[in-house]
């Protein structure tokens, strides 16, 4: 099962991600309301993805992102963008930052989870919590 | 609760995750009412100030952070007209001009205005 780990700093947008992401998945979700506390997360809960937003209070999220890329624990970890729509010269300076991808808010809640998995290349088995039924052969 | 564990941790696969999410933002719109009331205060406030000449930096800055989660909020609650104009003030406020500033009122005006059946 997928774990992932949503960081922002508001608090309607936390839970109708979360909710979102467990009801049409069925992932297990790890939730953080500040770009400090998201690492921590992260360092302790190791999860599949990111999904983090831009603009919150004290270290926005492409700070946090950088933090995250100069921690050997988490490096790793792919990450994602939640952002307002923007212009055009700031949707060029996210993707540049080296993040996995860039969504738009206000997102549908019943499709996020695809956006997350095509994004990532994750498998429809990735999206629920049976197992596995791919042949090994 | 300590630093370290999450806040939340779930996984539940729901049989009817519409109705569920939907159950979810009705709930959601209640509870964030008074904080929305007082976002849009805010920039009816940012606004008159823009209007008169007296818009300090620091309320520019946060009409623009405000105007900014409320245009990717209020699309999330169906109310795309009022996320579409909160965008536009994030626009002015972020790149101000002394014309664009006395668009304000009437933005905010009229995003008080898409959401007032709803406050």
């Amino acid at each position: 099962m997928r774990r992932i780990l949503i960081i922002d700093d508001e608090d309607d947008i936390r839970e109708v991600a979360a909710l979102s992401l467990e009801a049409t998945a069925g992932w297990e979700i790890l939730t953080a309301n500040s770009g400090a506390k998201g690492i921590e997360v992260a360092v302790a809960q190791q999860p599949d993805a990111i999904l983090m937003d831009v603009m919150m209070p004290e270290v926005d999220g492409p700070t946090t992102f950088r933090h995250m890329q100069q921690n050997p624990a988490i490096a790793n970890i792919p990450v994602l963008l939640l952002t307002a729509k923007v212009q055009g010269v700031d949707q060029r300076r996210f993707a540049g930052l080296g993040v996995a991808a860039v969504l738009f808010k206000p997102f549908d809640p019943l499709t996020l989870a695809d956006q997350i998995s095509e994004v990532l290349g994750w498998s429809k088995n990735d999206h629920s919590n049976q197992p596995s039924s791919e042949p090994t052969d | 609760m300590t630093e370290n564990q999450p806040e939340h941790q779930t996984n539940n696969l729901s049989e009817d995750p519409g109705k569920e999410i939907d159950s979810l933002l009705a709930d959601l719109w209640q509870r964030h009412l008074p904080t929305l009331r007082e976002r849009l205060d805010l920039l009816e406030r940012t606004a008159t100030e823009a209007a008169t000449g007296t818009l300090e930096e620091s309320t520019r800055a946060e009409g623009q952070s405000i105007a900014h989660k409320l245009s990717g909020n209020l699309g999330m609650f169906s109310h795309n007209k009022a996320g579409d104009l909160a965008s536009q003030i994030e626009h002015i406020l972020k790149t101000p001009t002394p014309e664009t500033l006395l668009l304000l009122a009437g933005l905010t005006r009229t995003l008080r205005e898409a959401l007032t059946n709803h406050l």
